[in-house]
């Protein structure tokens, strides 16, 4: 039986956190759209920044779909952390009851229902590690992905500046857009992932 | 709790952190498997939030409770037991040779609440109903009914609220051939105590603010 009495609050903690990871990812998506308005109107002074902006897209989607994803094994987790802290806690009540009636001739009549949440709760034990170790993958991937946030916020200014001035402004925001939104994503994964750590 | 020749009733389990004792206790009469029926008069979390480590418990068993908490109770956790929802009108259950009726006893205090006697040991088992809140050491039954009256009336008149609900109660128990009634808190009432009982309670206001 697990020592640790709150990696069920754990859990949900990193369901809540993956959830607005996804949410945020949403918005990158939206940044992608903007992006793609501002090259149509700048016509050939933002040629350079058309391919940017489907690396951008190319990021929110892969962002959004991972983020969906590796919210959905959370909320997973957190359902079988649930179930696994009933049975632990059944467990222990049951023990407590062995101590309390012991002597009795019926003390035996437990022992079914003893061994059978007992497997149970290595049933969910083993079915809990997978499930940790399938979120840390995740969480590892969407992480790389991300890096090529940075090097498309650095081309993104750079294509930027050789825009004309009017749209220069927004390219600029288009690429603070894409570099905030990242760090946001980036700093709610890295929280997961600490805590994934923490359920290991 | 009521046993037959197959079969246990278990009334009114109790909360999560009597379950180890509650278990125990019951486990010295009778062995696991023959606690086929839990029944819990309503949805109080002292009489029934225990139902998720019961439900680890028993597999096969049934909870009787009235229909009206069947979503609610689910929520202390119910995998295994299946619901078997109680009628507002009452109704009564058969475990082999014992035969047990469901007294309506809504609104006193829980909007959907039964009572639970048994005709032929002439026990009412009242639930709220001649509760009294007194120190856990205090004897087992009613020894001075005039005495005892100071510890029930300030519950009865706060947590019930309706005056209609008392006596519709107190007129279909009066029919009853009753030995003993047993309230889930305080002492048992004998004999004449029992009239006494139905007397002081028909008579009392409750749904007030009493201090």
């Amino acid at each position: 039986m697990s020592d640790s009495t709150n990696y069920f609050v754990a859990a949900a903690v990193i369901a809540a956190k993956l959830d607005r990871a996804t949410k945020v990812s949403q918005r990158l998506s939206l940044t992608a759209s903007n992006a793609r308005v501002v090259v149509l109107r700048a016509g050939e002074s933002a040629a350079g920044f058309r391919p940017l902006t489907d690396a951008i897209h190319s990021l929110a989607d892969i962002t959004v779909s991972s983020s969906k994803r590796i919210n959905t094994i959370a909320a997973t987790l957190s359902k079988t952390s649930v179930q696994m802290f009933r049975a632990d806690r059944a467990l222990k009540y049951f023990l407590d009851v062995y101590a309390r009636a012991k002597g009795s001739p019926n003390l035996a009549s437990l022992d079914e229902s003893f061994e059978r949440t007992k497997a149970e709760y290595e049933r969910l034990s083993t079915l809990y590690r997978k499930q940790v170790k399938n979120l840390g993958d995740e969480l590892s991937s969407i992480e790389s992905e991300l890096r090529s946030a940075v090097i498309l916020k650095t081309l993104c200014e750079t294509e930027a500046t050789r825009a004309k001035g009017e749209y220069r402004e927004a390219f600029i925001s288009v690429s603070r857009n894409v570099e905030s939104t990242a760090r946001e994503i980036k700093e709610l994964i890295g929280y997961s992932r600490r805590q994934v750590e923490i359920l290991k | 709790m009521v046993t037959s020749k197959n079969n246990a009733f278990l009334m009114d389990p109790g909360g999560v952190e009597l379950f180890s004792a509650m278990l125990a206790n019951v486990i010295k009469e009778v062995p696991v498997e023959k606690i086929t029926h839990i029944f819990a008069s309503h949805q109080d979390p002292d009489v029934i939030s225990s139902l998720g480590l019961w439900d680890q418990a028993l597999t096969t068993a049934t909870l009787h409770s009235p229909w009206i908490w069947e979503g609610f109770i689910r929520h202390f956790g119910m995998n295994n037991i299946t619901y078997s929802p109680i009628p507002d009108e009452g109704g009564s259950i058969q475990l082999d040779e014992v035969s047990l009726q469901y007294i309506p006893a809504h609104y006193l205090h829980s909007s959907g609440n039964h009572n639970i006697y048994d005709p032929k040991a002439k026990i009412l088992m009242s639930g709220d109903i001649g509760a009294a809140l007194e120190e856990p050491e205090a004897p087992l039954f009613v020894e001075d009914f005039e005495q005892h009256i100071p510890k029930m009336k300030m519950f009865h008149q706060r947590w019930m609220p309706s005056n209609r609900a008392k006596n519709d109660w107190v007129a279909r128990v009066r029919k009853l051939d009753i030995e003993m009634m047993c309230p889930q808190h305080g002492r048992i009432f004998r004999g004449d105590d029992v009239k006494k009982f139905l007397d002081w309670f028909e008579a009392l206001e409750v749904g007030i603010l009493a201090g």
